[in-house]
């Protein structure tokens, strides 16, 4: 459908994309690793925030970087900077998260250097009162070292217009995302896979205006194969399109299945909550990013994500959970014992899946069957 | 001075005895505390152990890392520990210590004897991914233990502030709010400010022992230091260790004047880095077979040592702030004390860059006069093997001959003595050291 | 008189002899099966060499030994790790060596050096066999192919498929489903030498390489994966004569400085 084509193109053809918006706009494009990243202020600078992702392809640079125990995904990372595949980035930037993906940032930024670099300093605890200032002062530190950059004040008024464009843009993706609260989604999971994606690499005005068309044409479409068996994926940072694609094209008489819903930082926890009100612009961002669905890095001493992820499931209906990780993903392995407890708890099989930069998808493929086969089970009986 | 055959004098230290009492008076305490009517407490090493010291002279901690390497030590036990934590469903890439010590709570077995001893709250630090995510799985393990972690991931010691020290401080009030609600005693400012002094007397005088490790020959080696630093470990606030610590620099001060060696050929000296594999020191005992002595780590120095750069760029031991005159007179200003002190802790600069780590290492090799480096590539701690192929490029960088070994501090299936010895082997050859003996 | 010494690598799969004349000429080489009794093995190899140069042990005037299992060699009087041989003999036979890469049957090894034949830095493939000898030939099995044809079998490969071999055993079972998926066996060749060649290459550049790089090792008569490590580097690589015995030869050169031949 042409609606989601326009997404596509765009997770396809990323780096086009960035180096257009670049020659057209005359602004600058700053690389981010982490979806803590205040995108807010950087939109209001003028700047495009432009997520670094993976290629998914075996490589042969990161060795002499990255000790081999951290996840194929901060490899997948840093090998497209040492790769020279953003070469066109202005700045590069990452907000405190996990150890793994830090990596990519301190080494990129060594040994491909780029014209500005920045470390904010996310708090962990997000659970404590003293988060909401502190991070408020952390924001202020960040604003002025791009207004530095930019050399152009970025007024509150500009951030008052790029929180709305910004929330406007999060509404419209959980508008999408109760569409699959359907009996029969309109969008396969791989379909808003491609524009999760997309909403972390493009100008988000463009996206939004793309969200609206699809929106307005969703209710005339109708999916070539039934829902099938209703699937939730959990997990961390989760890109793997053909994994999805997979999942959702086997057998259709046999496995029918659809994904209606996950939880992941490149999808429905990078946009689920919006930026509150607030005459503090700052303090604003600060609970906005504070209050989030966590990552498991800053999901503690409560466990929070668990009743997130229940809603979820409830919300969505889904019938089965694929708790994935990256491999050697030490944050994602300290939640998922809990969270797959709690499911299986509430009466939703999980199957556990570690991903690297290459899907095998013949072992997955079994995999998943023999799951979709014990869901189907579990309906006879 | 050495002999014509090129041997320095040697002895044992004096002060061993005393190092081991320490430690097994502390996992004994612990145990013991409420047989009379005294509290337990959890948390890791790196926990700010001096404000729950607020509560009491009969509160006593127990610290994950070192009870995970006490556990590791003993390879049948730790097998069983491990194997008892992926049972339960842990992953196996996750910290060994971390899988020992819920092994050892999920067997109910605790490594000194008898069943577990359960704590009556937990009290952590949170800066590597694990840490506060460790305790919290303690707490579900322990059917709701009450928590409390502070984050102290405000960035380096170059870039704090006002208000990354705020969070820091806000955090540790609020701890102590939390002490005093689930434990239901009145808080003592005056214990903490005593437990504040130890912590900044203790740390300041392991740096200085340290210190006396530049000298050639050096009088301490690295596997003798190990049971030595562990005693900060245990708890860097108490009165014991501080006390401990300025009697281990007295003799160590001795040693040096009298030219005792802690290797009595040395001929070459190296570092390390990162935890070893605790099961396999005998690997430090290998290096001597070729007149080689491992002088320490940035681990070793830095995990409890508290440094400084003086005006010459040498690095040197932090002046404590009862000598620098700073007061430390209530509670607020205790706790502002700890923090500054603490975030300046060499051991944390590197979780915000790989590259503050590499400046560090490459200012031991030159001060302390290094022939080579060895990295331990830790596969059971993925804070401390953090950038470690970026410190590795740097050293060689710096001219100083590199040697990495896979392993992990407490899972022994992940470590290969004879591969590692084989590389040790390669590594001598490429120095120029002959074997002396077998 | 000519002085006669040897070099014998117990390497973890084949042993491997090298009889040198006054440190520069080889006499004679020959190679045994390590299996159960290693030092047995190192006998019939050493007595195999003997054998061909027309010598007796008595004329032999030092042995030094290499290899994983040098500790158990027999005649040799001392030992020199394989990186150190490995540096010697490829200098020995390619003096603008600066780069060495040794690919055996269970290892990886990368090494740099000097002109002389002293190690710089060198770095060790970890654990897994999944960028060595072995590792092939657990692929030429699921190919069903022998392991000689493995090479050729891959240069007739124009297409890319991405594997990923960090584990030899998971290796293997994408290898498998690769084969349902009917793939050509010439793409799954290709795609299994990419694989180890990548790993390889990892190494290499976790050492940092300089020109001239050689190969030596078993692997390295594998022309698919001197193509495939040619590409990956983009420089020229050099496949030693006999690779397999350079490290044999690296410590015949070494027993022979250790009984002073000059």
């Amino acid at each position: 459908m042409k609606e989601i084509d326009v997404f596509r193109q765009w997770n396809r053809k990323r780096h086009e994309y960035a180096t257009a918006w670049q020659k057209r706009t005359g602004g600058k494009v700053m690389g981010y690793f982490c979806t803590y990243v205040p995108e807010e202020i950087l939109h209001a600078a003028g700047v495009l925030p432009v997520r670094v992702l993976g290629s998914h392809e075996p490589q042969n640079v990161t060795e002499p970087h990255i000790f081999a125990m951290f996840c194929p995904f901060c490899r997948d990372c840093l090998a497209q900077g040492l790769k020279g595949r953003y070469k066109y980035l202005d700045g590069l930037m990452i907000a405190q998260s996990c150890l793994h993906i830090r990596q990519a940032y301190t080494s990129w930024i060594k040994h491909v250097p780029v014209g500005f670099s920045y470390y904010l300093c996310m708090p962990h605890k997000v659970q404590s009162r003293r988060a909401y200032p502190y991070l408020r002062g952390e924001l202020e530190a960040f604003r002025k070292a791009v207004e530095g950059w930019t050399g152009k004040q970025i007024s509150d008024k500009a951030l008052r217009e790029a929180i709305a464009v910004y929330n406007e843009n999060r509404r419209l993706m959980r508008e999408l995302y109760d569409t699959r609260k359907q009996a029969e989604p309109p969008v396969s999971g791989e379909e808003v896979m491609e524009i999760s994606l997309a909403q972390q690499m493009v100008d988000k005005r463009e996206h939004n205006e793309a969200l609206r068309k699809l929106l307005a044409a969703l209710p005339r479409r109708k999916r070539d194969r039934p829902a099938g068996t209703r699937l939730m994926i959990i997990g961390s940072e989760d890109d793997d399109i053909d994994f999805l694609h997979m999942v959702e094209s086997l057998n259709k008489e046999q496995y029918p299945a659809t994904f209606v819903v996950d939880e992941h930082c490149t999808g429905s926890r990078y946009f689920w909550n919006d930026v509150p009100e607030d005459k503090d612009a700052l303090m604003a961002l600060s609970r906005r990013y504070i209050e989030r669905p966590p990552c498991p890095t800053k999901d503690w001493e409560e466990r929070k994500r668990i009743p997130h992820i229940m809603k979820l499931a409830r919300d969505f209906g889904a019938q089965g959970a694929i708790v994935m990780q990256q491999k050697f993903c030490d944050p994602h392995e300290l939640d998922t014992v809990a969270i797959r407890k709690e499911l299986e708890k509430q009466g939703i099989k999980t199957l556990f899946l570690e991903f690297d930069v290459t899907v095998p998808i013949g072992q997955f493929r079994i995999r998943v069957e023999a799951f979709l086969e014990t869901l189907k089970q579990e309906d006879l009986f | 001075m050495a002999d014509k055959k090129g041997r320095y004098p040697t002895e044992p230290l004096k002060c061993w005895d005393m190092a081991k009492k320490i430690r097994e008076d502390y996992y004994r305490d612990y145990a013991a505390a409420h047989e009379k009517g005294g509290l337990r407490w959890a948390g890791g090493a790196w926990t700010f152990d001096a404000i729950p010291a607020g509560l009491g002279d009969d509160v006593f901690p127990i610290t994950s890392e070192p009870y995970g390497a006490s556990c590791a030590y003993d390879k049948q036990f730790s097998l069983r520990c491990l194997e008892a934590a992926e049972k339960a469903g842990y992953a196996r890439d996750l910290c060994a210590y971390m899988r020992n010590y819920w092994g050892s709570i999920l067997l109910n077995q605790y490594a000194f004897g008898g069943p577990f001893p359960k704590p009556d709250f937990l009290w952590q630090d949170h800066i590597c991914c694990s840490h506060a995510k460790w305790y919290q799985v303690v707490s579900e393990l322990e059917h709701g233990v009450p928590h409390f972690s502070i984050d102290v991931s405000v960035g380096p010691e170059s870039e704090i502030n006002d208000n990354k020290l705020e969070y820091v401080v806000g955090q540790m009030h609020d701890g102590i709010e939390f002490l005093e609600k689930t434990t239901g005693r009145k808080y003592d400012d005056k214990l903490l400010i005593r437990a504040v002094k130890n912590t900044c007397r203790s740390t300041s005088t392991w740096a200085r022992v340290c210190e006396l490790n530049k000298t050639v020959p050096a009088p301490l080696d690295e596997k003798s230091m190990y049971s030595l630093y562990v005693l900060g470990t245990l708890q860097k606030s108490s009165q014991a260790v501080a006390d401990f610590y300025e009697e281990l620099l007295k003799e160590v001060q001795d040693r040096v004047k009298r030219g005792i060696a802690a290797t009595p050929n040395e001929r070459c000296r190296v570092m390390s880095d990162t935890q070893p594999p605790w099961g396999f020191l005998s690997v430090f005992r290998y290096l001597e077979r070729f007149g080689t002595v491992s002088i320490g780590s940035l681990y070793t120095f830095g995990l409890i040592g508290a440094w400084e750069v003086d005006g010459n760029g040498e690095w040197v031991h932090r002046k404590t702030p009862m000598e620098t005159g700073r007061s430390i007179n209530d509670r607020d200003k205790a706790l502002r004390v700890l923090a500054e002190w603490e975030l300046h802790k060499p051991e944390w600069q590197h979780f915000y860059s790989p590259h503050l780590k590499s400046e560090m290492m490459i200012r031991i090799a030159r001060q302390w006069k290094l022939d080579g480096v060895m990295l331990h590539y830790n596969r059971g701690c993925e804070g401390l093997s953090l950038g470690i192929a970026e410190n590795r490029l740097a050293l060689l960088k710096a001219g100083f001959p590199v040697m990495v070994f896979e392993g992990n501090m407490g899972d022994e299936r992940e470590f290969d003595m004879t591969r590692t010895m084989a590389r040790i082997d390669a590594f001598m050859e490429t120095l120029g050291m002959k074997r002396e003996f077998q | 008189m000519a002085v006669i010494t040897a070099g014998i690598d117990m390497g973890a799969k084949t042993i491997k002899v090298v009889l040198l004349e006054d440190g520069q000429k080889v006499r004679a080489r020959a190679m045994e099966l390590g299996g159960t009794d290693t030092r047995a093995a190192g006998e019939r190899a050493f007595n195999a060499a003997l054998f061909q140069a027309g010598l007796r042990m008595a004329e032999v005037a030092h042995v030094t030994a290499t290899g994983a299992g040098r500790a158990s060699a027999p005649f040799a009087k001392d030992s020199v790790t394989e990186v150190g041989a490995g540096a010697r003999g490829a200098i020995f036979l390619h003096p603008a060596a600066r780069t060495v890469i040794d690919v055996g049957a269970e290892e990886g090894k990368t090494l740099r050096c000097d002109g002389r034949g002293k190690v710089i830095d060198f770095a060790v493939n970890e654990k897994c066999a999944a960028g060595a000898g072995s590792f092939m030939e657990s692929m030429a099995r699921a190919l069903e192919v022998k392991l000689e044809e493995l090479g050729p079998l891959a240069l007739k490969s124009g297409n890319t498929i991405p594997m990923n071999a960090q584990c030899a055993v998971f290796a293997e079972s994408e290898v498998v489903t690769l084969v349902h998926q009917k793939h050509t066996k010439e793409d799954i060749a290709k795609a299994v030498h990419d694989a180890i060649a990548d790993r390889i290459t990892s190494m290499v550049r976790k050492v940092g390489f300089e020109n001239d790089v050689v190969l030596i090792g078993g692997v390295s008569k594998n022309p698919a994966f001197v193509e495939t490590m040619r590409r990956n580097l983009q420089t020229a690589v050099n496949v030693l004569p006999d690779p397999e015995y350079v490290g044999a030869l690296g410590a015949a050169i070494v027993a022979a400085e250790n009984a002073g031949v000059k």
